[in-house]
């Protein structure tokens, strides 16, 4: 019963703050101030992630690779994986836990100590002026965080399996350019990363809003939303493999 | 005495527990009302159903004439830009610098020039003494100056109402002083309407012109300071001497206090 | 000045995330302007495909000349029906040409080959090929060498 009321409120909720979105000059230095907090402020973690991940996935497909002696298909290996599905998920999951909790955090302690409730009575909506520009911005980070992610991915893989354990650098490129296919795997690879980045965002900012507005409540929000997150990426990410590259 | 706020049979339930049932009063325009009661009886709710935050299950509450229950989300919004509150925790923005937050609803409600915005919030800030502080953010105040920041925040636009919300609860001497000083003050010099909603009696009592004491979700007392005061009935009269007990019980319903501590209360077993 | 160089980084982060996705693109995906060439479909038929899949290679003495569009089974003879977008510019296959489905490597993709005959006229648009050798089955050839059939 309260499962599926909140279900309802969140329905409605997704759909104010869609709308919320302010084309006015106000309107979009409120959204470039969010993207800054929640895309820029991310880009380091992404980066970091990114660049090691790709090197791991480099060293450990040319382990394996090089015992049949096709060491040159590391660089497809990497592309495949990070396009396909590392890209995305990853940066779904840390999405949620850097940029998710701080917003259900910062819009729960906006709620705890009346904020939202006092900017209603000065007459301007919070779901335009607070949930809005931050919704849109999630929504338009999380997919350049993932393309960002899986091209310093890629380029990780390259400067471990090329620069250092000597994979031919043209066979490398070559075998990525002939197995990565724009619309089969990238553009693929960018719908998961907007469909997560929209199921992150809306969690993060509806657990914020929902939250009773205690210390606790604060908590328990903050708990929830990185582990919704995660589990929806998770679960959404079988689907939409399934959806797409199920039937190859 | 011409009425500014009217409640008309207002009845809120919260789940299933009933706040207030046909609950009825009248605020008197230009005048500081104080709403007194029992902790935990429904006040602060009641300041948000007279603005209309939340909605009452039926009744009325018109301010200056308009049946707020009625206005749909837009018109609300723009009916809020007259009347201000004043919340318990002050709820200033925490990313906004105090000359920000006064700004806010300026540039919120109106399209004046900077210089202009710049005028009046140091105009509002020089009224509650702080234009010193005007670059400090929330987080630097101490718990007296953020209610007078909030106080200047609220008066920005010149509302004809302003609602507060407990505003001597937690403060020292001297900023409780401060306050009871400022609303009178706004309030005469203004011209406008103030409610106030506090269990701190004597505080409230000195600056209202008009008192209505609320419990069990109806009005038990009405009138001026002096005539509380004397007033007849023993729940007003224990309410407004802080006497611990009458009407109102100092115990939380249970059982029988001996049976309990020999362990014979019959609910335990 | 600090929503201006919030600004900034917001537009570099932005211009970062097209970079990005301009390299994945073009570098890694290998996507080029004449990749969406134009093509003719020619379809072959083979009685065993042996693991040729969509999007595998079909090409002409090592060069790729086009890649398989779509397979289904023929109904009537029982038969795998492939067909395949051949790029324009290689419009000079003649109808008597010879598709096979070759292994690139020994565990590699297969791929069609296509090696041309000598007739005089050029297969167009729709046409089918004919003449065409499935697939090498390696378990198939592994159990005739077993058995003393060989005969290759």
């Amino acid at each position: 019963m309260d499962y599926s009321a909140a279900m309802g409120r969140s329905g409605v909720f997704l759909l104010r703050a869609l709308l919320g979105l302010s084309f006015s000059l106000k309107g979009m230095q409120l959204l470039v101030t969010q993207l800054y907090k929640i895309g820029v402020l991310s880009l380091i973690i992404i980066i970091v992630s990114g660049l090691f991940i790709g090197m791991v996935l480099g060293l450990q497909g040319y382990n394996i690779l090089v015992d049949y002696g096709s060491e040159q298909a590391v660089g497809q290996m990497v592309a495949l994986t990070l396009v396909r599905e590392l890209g995305p998920v990853v940066t779904a999951l840390l999405f949620a836990g850097r940029a998710g909790s701080a917003l259900t955090a910062e819009i729960g302690l906006m709620k705890a100590t009346e904020q939202l409730t006092s900017m209603e009575m000065m007459g301007v909506d919070p779901m335009k002026r607070v949930i809005a520009p931050r919704f849109w911005a999630g929504f338009i980070s999380m997919p350049l965080l993932a393309i960002i992610f899986s091209a310093v991915g890629i380029f990780g893989g390259m400067l471990v399996s090329v620069d250092w354990l000597g994979v031919f650098e043209g066979a490398f490129w070559s075998n990525m350019q002939n197995a990565v296919e724009f619309e089969g795997d990238i553009l693929n690879g960018l719908i998961k990363a907007v469909v997560f980045g929209a199921v992150c965002t809306w969690i993060a900012v509806f657990q914020g809003y929902d939250l009773i507005p205690t210390s606790e409540g604060i908590s328990i929000a903050t708990t929830k939303t990185v582990v919704y997150s995660s589990l929806s990426v998770l679960g959404l990410d079988f689907l939409l493999t399934a959806v797409m590259f199920g039937s190859i | 005495m011409q009425a500014y706020i009217e409640v008309k049979k207002l009845s809120f339930y919260r789940g299933h527990r009933s706040i207030f049932k046909d609950l009825s009063m009248t605020i008197p325009r230009g005048k500081v009302t104080a709403i007194m009661g029992p902790s935990g009886i429904g006040k602060t709710t009641l300041l948000k159903l007279i603005g209309s935050q939340l909605k009452p299950e039926s009744g009325q509450v018109l301010i200056d004439g308009v049946d707020f229950t009625r206005l749909k989300r837009k018109e609300l919004f723009k009916a809020r830009a007259k009347m201000g509150m004043l919340f318990q925790s002050g709820a200033l923005f925490s990313d906004l610098s105090v000359f920000e937050n006064i700004a806010f609803p300026l540039r919120a409600h109106t399209k004046l020039p900077e210089d202009m915005i710049r005028d009046i919030v140091l105009m509002k800030l020089q009224a509650v003494g702080l234009r010193g502080a005007r670059d400090l953010m929330p987080s630097e105040l101490s718990g007296g100056m953020t209610r007078r920041v909030a106080l200047a925040r609220t008066i920005a636009l010149d509302p004809e109402l302003i609602m507060y919300d407990e505003p001597f609860a937690g403060q020292d001497p001297i900023a409780m002083g401060v306050l009871v000083q400022l609303i009178r003050l706004l309030n005469d010099a203004l011209g406008l309407t103030s409610v106030l909603v506090s269990h701190d009696i004597a505080e409230a009592l000195s600056i209202a012109d008009h008192a209505i004491i609320i419990a069990d979700g109806r009005v038990i007392g009405e009138g001026s300071p002096a005539e509380l005061k004397s007033h007849t009935s023993p729940l007003v009269k224990q309410f407004v001497n802080g006497l611990p007990d009458g009407p109102v019980p100092f115990h939380y319903p249970a059982g029988e206090y001996e049976m309990d501590l020999v362990g014979m209360d019959e609910s335990a077993s | 000045m600090y929503q201006r160089s919030v600004e900034l980084a917001v537009g570099v982060f932005m211009l970062l995330g097209m970079g990005a996705l301009v390299f994945l693109a073009l570098q890694v995906s290998g996507l080029s302007m004449d990749s969406q060439k134009d093509s003719y479909k020619v379809y072959a038929q083979f009685d065993d495909l042996g693991g040729l899949s969509v999007r595998g290679r079909v090409s002409l003495a090592g060069v790729t000349i086009g890649k398989i569009s779509a397979i289904s089974l023929d109904r009537e003879s029982y038969s795998a029906l492939v067909e395949m977008d051949i790029y324009k510019e290689v419009d000079n296959l003649t109808t008597d040409s010879v598709a096979s489905i070759q292994t690139a490597g020994l565990l590699g993709d297969k791929y069609v080959a296509i090696s041309v005959g000598a007739d005089e006229e050029f297969l167009a648009d729709g046409d089918t090929i004919f003449d065409t050798q499935s697939a090498l089955n390696l378990e198939k050839l592994i159990g005739a060498f077993a058995s003393g059939q060989v005969d290759i």
